[in-house]
């Protein structure tokens, strides 16, 4: 019985935030699409519903009946494979994800964590394992596409997300020190009591944040360092060959990522769902059971904060040439990124009780 | 100390945050205090005031008693660099010094809207209207014959120029007197 509600709990909590990340992904195509134009002077999608709302949908539907097409030559196994593989570890890794505070509710006699799927004691690194996977779905679908376009795409990926995956695991490395644990819940746990203590500003993490976001734009194929999918030498990269529903996967795939590094950074860097003042902002109002609506909505707000500064930077900047990523990649976050290890190693060892 | 301040600047990402707060002031502007509008216009919603000059679709006009204007001279398709116009010059039954277009085309594929024959026309048969919506689907539509053209003039250019007879009837007028040269109300 007891295995039953606990199953039935993570089940209906799985589908809430398959619903909610699904749901958000379809709208941020429209929410990126408008913020840029409003940067640029421009309007955006206006035709479909007021203002454009419904564009999402009417994407939706014209991909979903669009003509599936796999190319003459194209290895067909690997080709319908790719979009799954890199689909399905962008949704995975929201698994470990604390979304509000950790605290348990009685469900039928059994104890439920509503806003944590599963605290893994490696919540961390399962994430990276899964990214690690997802870049394998756009390696193949460039090489099955038989295209030089792809190819050239699915390369440029390679490289790219291999080496910046490197950077972002070590700029994790200086958090996972001050914290102690591999366990996204426990990370975000050791920052409570005000900003002061989110490792960005408590633990001087500032040098592994810049690190991070930078690498998790790289690594989620977005501008300034789209160059997987470069539209003005590429086509669409290891897209090109894609139509349809496969795009589709490719498309929700690479806006999930965008939200699972934004979490992620929500999470290591500036506290997860801790309010920056050192109580909740209910509990000065008196409402101390209201703390985990308030929980929820500061994690929202901090990753939608990422999820603009993402729209906000591909509307500012021009994407990089091959050799500058690379260069940056190698000789400028990586020394960066060891440097705030080992200084956050030496700190952590001089100052521990 | 140049060394140095670009040293900061790189560490800081200056340019990058200068860049930044450009687009964010678009963005603050447009959004925010709404003082800043979209350059954009919904094109099949709204469209462009056209300049009195803007060359358009080519029409072929009427007098007011509703007679063609052309005379059939094929001055236009003399004056044409791109061979789109065909006339097919007839005479008037009975009174052989009187001639009209008996056909007229226009192959509008090819048209690139110079005007040259509107210059050439004598008696002010042509006129560039401001239509521009011309896409159709299959192109051989595009070879526009009399009627389409003058159904373009009619419904472009409602006031018509007045016939004046300063000649016999019989005989092919220009419509141009040399002194007293009648108001253009088109």
């Amino acid at each position: 019985m007891d295995t039953l509600v606990f199953a039935g709990a993570s089940v209906v909590k799985i589908a809430m935030v398959m619903g909610v990340v699904l749901l958000t992904v379809a709208f941020l195509t429209l929410a990126e699409r408008k913020v840029l134009s409003w940067m640029q002077d421009r309007m955006g999608p206006m035709e479909v519903g007021p203002y454009g709302i419904l564009q999402p949908v009417a994407d939706g539907l014209k991909l979903f009946f669009k003509e599936d097409i796999i190319p003459a030559g194209a290895n067909w196994l690997l080709f319908s494979l790719a979009p799954i593989l890199s689909f399905v570890p962008a949704l995975i890794g929201f698994a470990v994800i604390p979304y509000g505070p950790n605290q348990a509710i009685e469900v039928f006699g059994v104890t439920v964590k509503p806003f944590v799927i599963s605290d893994i004691n490696i919540g961390i690194l399962y994430i990276l394992a899964f990214t690690s996977i997802g870049a394998y779905g756009v390696i193949l679908g460039g090489w099955a596409s038989n295209n030089k376009y792809s190819l050239l795409g699915g390369l440029r990926a390679a490289a790219q997300v291999i080496s910046y995956e490197l950077n972002i695991g070590l700029a994790i490395v200086g958090v996972v020190i001050l914290s102690g644990s591999l366990s996204m819940v426990r990370i975000a746990e050791g920052q409570a009591g005000g900003f002061w203590h989110w490792y960005l500003f408590g633990g001087l993490q500032i040098v592994a944040f810049v690190v991070y976001v930078i690498s998790a734009v790289a690594e989620t194929n977005r501008l300034p360092f789209d160059l997987p999918e470069a539209e003005s030498e590429l086509v669409a990269g290891w897209m090109t060959e894609y139509s349809g529903m496969r795009f589709a996967f490719f498309f929700l795939a690479e806006y999930a990522n965008m939200i699972l590094v934004s979490c992620i950074a929500a999470v290591l860097f500036l506290g997860g769902w801790h309010a920056p003042t050192p109580q909740p902002l209910v509990v000065y109002l008196g409402w101390p059971h209201l703390a985990w609506i308030e929980g929820v909505l500061w994690f929202m707000v901090k990753v939608y904060f990422f999820i603009f500064m993402f729209f906000w930077i591909r509307a500012t900047l021009p994407r990089l040439r091959y050799d500058q990523l690379m260069r940056f990649g190698w000789k400028v976050m990586l020394p960066l990124a060891l440097a705030n290890v080992m200084v956050t190693s030496i700190v952590v060892y001089l100052l521990r009780d | 100390m140049p060394a140095v301040a670009q040293w900061v600047k790189t560490l800081t990402f200056y340019e990058i945050l200068i860049g930044m707060k450009a687009t964010f002031s678009v963005f603050f502007h447009r959004i925010i205090l709404r003082d800043r509008r979209a350059v954009t216009l919904q094109y099949p919603h709204e469209k462009r005031d056209l300049p009195g000059t803007y060359r358009g679709m080519i029409a072929l006009l009427r007098y007011d008693d509703g007679t063609d204007k052309c005379v059939g001279c094929d001055l236009c398709e003399a004056a044409c660099p791109s061979r789109v116009i065909t006339v097919i010059s007839a005479e008037v039954e009975g009174e052989p010094m009187k001639r009209f277009a008996k056909e007229y085309y226009m192959d509008m594929t090819r048209c690139l809207f110079c005007g040259l024959c509107v210059d050439a026309c004598p008696v002010d048969a042509l006129a560039m209207t401001k239509e521009y919506e011309w896409a159709v689907y299959n192109k051989r539509d595009l070879r526009l014959d009399k009627d389409q053209l003058l159904a373009i003039g009619d419904r472009n250019f409602p006031e018509r120029e007045k016939k004046i007879e300063h000649q016999h009837h019989n005989v092919a007028t220009f419509n141009i007197g040399y002194k007293n040269f009648p108001p253009k109300t088109s």
